[in-house]
């Protein structure tokens, strides 16, 4: 019994590493007071902790969140990694080439020996059991936890806060809503009302994107691509970014154009021999744009929603 | 006849004291291999400084806020969960029980599930809170269980307790499971390493919440041996002998169940200790509960200990929970016993 337990545990906790590539949406409060000084300034964060956040924070850990760290200008000293740095964050590697992995469960001791200066936690259970206070010793702790933790503008205004930054939070969000706005505009030009979907394909299992998340929201409301009803009909049951999807559901699928993530490159991709896969119409049409695991598909975040943006516009225009 | 006793009794008290002292300087040992184990690297020097206060703020955090309570916590949950066992294994008088095996680590766990499901980790609630709830869900599935195996002519049968356990503790596990999949994430993750047996509350303020649970039932473990001697002689017998035992049972059932426990509210799943901590201590001291129960506490805790130290470092800087390397140890060991047992 004990054993068997053991078994699932180490079974769940391998499925867990598969959802935990998701960005997840959780329903804490946030209570939020600022009080700004020039130099050090004291921001209570989403448990209520009076954080005091230093003048020029430089040795910066904010373990997944540094897409937005990057966006405002600060290299963190350490990245989110799992695996001991066999899975990372791909798509920003360009930048942080040379910034050394840490594990996602930020171990007390390995955050110590990088001797930060401020801590960004992405969410409140990552300091679950008491942990902030040993956090907190090491180097202040902010705690972010967003009400809707998908919400990438939020979470880029409110970290822009913890920098004070705040200007530069918003430039980048103009920035982003220019581009959008740009593309959409030449994107309705050239396809007038052809309907896109995203897929992921990991372990022979398909998963479609929500329209309320990561690249959906890129697709569906930032660059106003039209919905297929499939997409439509599993996010208003999706608590999930990717939902899964069987292959049957999938030949409904009735987009004009699919960006598939395949995570199964590697090991063959046998879903894409079914004979059900080649009759999805979009298939059959090769209006398929194939994306690697490594791409920025599967993350959210003002650098990750501007790299599908580009995916987007160098597959769709010719 | 009588002088033969004597020597023979100061041979063996001589023999105890040999391995309690010995058991003792095996834990302050490990302690020290623990205190060197982990990520940073501390010299021996350099952590004998910082023990006496003369090292630089940066490992007296490490040492005193990170690897010391982490230290303390697991002899502490050790010692709880095998006196634990060999409360029940007495109450029993059956040598496979183990709070693990009969279900009271599960409803513990369940209590602590329900507590991290329903309260968002946002809320400052008192850590202290912990043992106690474990110790309600320890027993409601202990009751479950006693009022399940309980026949009015023949009380509690020894095989009986073990078997209701054993499905009860199968129902808790499985409700468990149905519980993770409506987790975040995240919380999902602390609960999964949580069930795996991980000293997760390495925080002085665990240690408090445990320690008088530990002292408490500990003693009161100590003070009852007698009782748990006359009850290992059987029912019979032991009425025999003027032992009440139904509500003497009761108690200490309710002893082991509150040492589980709180054990298992800051330390997860860990199973197999209170199993194989009786065990080793009888073949090292003899089943006379006066000193099974300290030689219990002690092996129990070098074994927690162990398995915690050797779990921080074979995959630095990941970490394996204590249990599974405890269940490595246990299983193979539970299977020696079951084998033994069958002759």
């Amino acid at each position: 019994m004990l054993i068997l337990r053991k078994v699932l545990v180490s079974f769940f906790s391998f499925l867990f590493i598969l959802v935990g590539c998701q960005d997840n949406v959780s329903e804490d409060d946030v209570k939020e007071t600022n009080d700004h000084t020039v130099d050090e300034h004291v921001l209570t964060d989403a448990m209520g902790n009076e954080v005091t956040i230093p003048a020029n924070p430089d040795r910066v850990i904010a373990s997944y969140l540094e897409d937005y760290l990057l966006a405002l200008g600060i290299t963190p000293v350490a990245q989110w990694a799992i695996h001991d740095g066999a899975s990372i964050q791909d798509y920003l590697q360009e930048d942080l080439k040379d910034v050394p992995t840490i594990p996602y469960d930020l171990p007390f001791e390995v955050v110590t020996s990088f001797s930060p200066d401020l801590l960004i936690m992405s969410s409140a259970d990552m300091v679950e059991g008491e942990k902030y206070e040993q956090y907190s010793k090491i180097a202040p702790t902010y705690v972010l936890d967003l009400e809707n933790n998908s919400d990438w503008r939020e979470k880029l205004l409110k970290i822009g806060e913890v920098f004070d930054k705040q200007d530069e939070a918003e430039k980048v969000l103009v920035t982003y809503d220019e581009k959008a706005k740009e593309s959409k505009q030449l994107l309705k030009d050239s396809m007038g009302n052809q309907s896109v979907a995203a897929i992921w394909l990991v372990n022979n299992t398909f998963f479609i994107v929500s329209d309320k998340v990561s690249s959906g929201v890129v697709l569906y409301d930032d660059l106003g691509l039209e919905k297929p009803n499939v997409v439509e009909e599993i996010s208003t049951t999706a608590t999930d970014n990717w939902s899964e999807i069987s292959l049957e559901k999938l030949a409904e699928l009735d987009a004009d154009h699919l960006f598939l993530v395949n995570s199964d490159k590697g090991n063959g991709a046998k879903m894409l021999e079914d004979p059900i896969w080649k009759d999805i119409p979009a298939v059959k049409k090769g209006q398929i744009y194939e994306y690697e695991a490594d791409s920025a598909w599967l993350y959210s975040g003002p650098i990750a929603n501007t790299q599908i943006i580009d995916d987007v516009m160098t597959s769709l225009i010719k | 006849m009588k002088r033969y006793m004597t020597s023979t009794q100061r041979k063996t008290q001589l023999r105890n004291w040999t391995v309690m002292i010995s058991l003792f300087l095996f834990i302050i040992l490990v302690v020290v291999i623990s205190m060197n184990t982990g990520f940073i690297k501390l010299s021996p020097l350099e952590l004998f400084y910082t023990l006496f206060g003369f090292g630089t703020s940066e490992q007296a955090l490490i040492l005193f806020e990170f690897r010391l309570p982490r230290i303390v916590l697991s002899i502490l949950v050790g010692m709880g969960l095998a006196v634990s066992g060999a409360i029940l294994q007495g109450v029993t008088r059956n040598a496979l029980a183990d709070p693990g095996i009969l279900g009271i680590n599960a409803g513990a766990g369940l209590m602590v599930m329900l507590y991290i499901s329903y309260f968002p980790s946002t809320t400052n609630t008192p850590i202290f809170i912990l043992p106690v709830l474990a110790f309600i869900g320890a027993t409601a599935a202990a009751s479950c269980i006693y009022i399940l195996s309980y026949k009015r002519d023949e009380g509690i049968s020894p095989v009986r307790l073990l078997l209701t356990g054993v499905a009860i503790a199968a129902g808790i596990s499985s409700a468990m499971i149905i519980l993770t999949l409506r987790l975040s994430p995240e919380s999902y993750q602390f609960v999964a390493t949580w069930l795996a047996g991980s000293i997760w509350g390495s925080n002085w303020k665990f240690v408090l919440a445990l320690l008088p649970w530990i002292i408490i039932l500990i003693i009161f473990a100590y003070v009852k041996a007698n009782v748990l001697n006359i009850l290992n002689l059987g029912d019979v017998t032991a009425v025999g002998l003027g032992a009440s035992i139904e509500k003497e049972r009761r108690l200490l059932l309710l002893a082991a169940v509150g040492l589980a426990g709180a054990s298992v509210s800051v330390s997860g799943g860990i199973g197999f200790v209170g199993l194989i901590g009786p065990h080793l201590a009888r073949q090292l001291v003899g089943a006379r509960h006066q000193i099974l129960i300290p030689t219990s506490a002690l092996v129990g805790g070098l074994l927690v200990l162990v398995a915690d130290t050797i779990g921080r470092w074979i995959l630095q800087p990941s970490e394996i929970p204590a249990g599974i390397i405890v269940a490595i140890i246990g299983a193979p060991y539970f299977l020696y016993l079951l084998t033994r047992l069958e002759d």
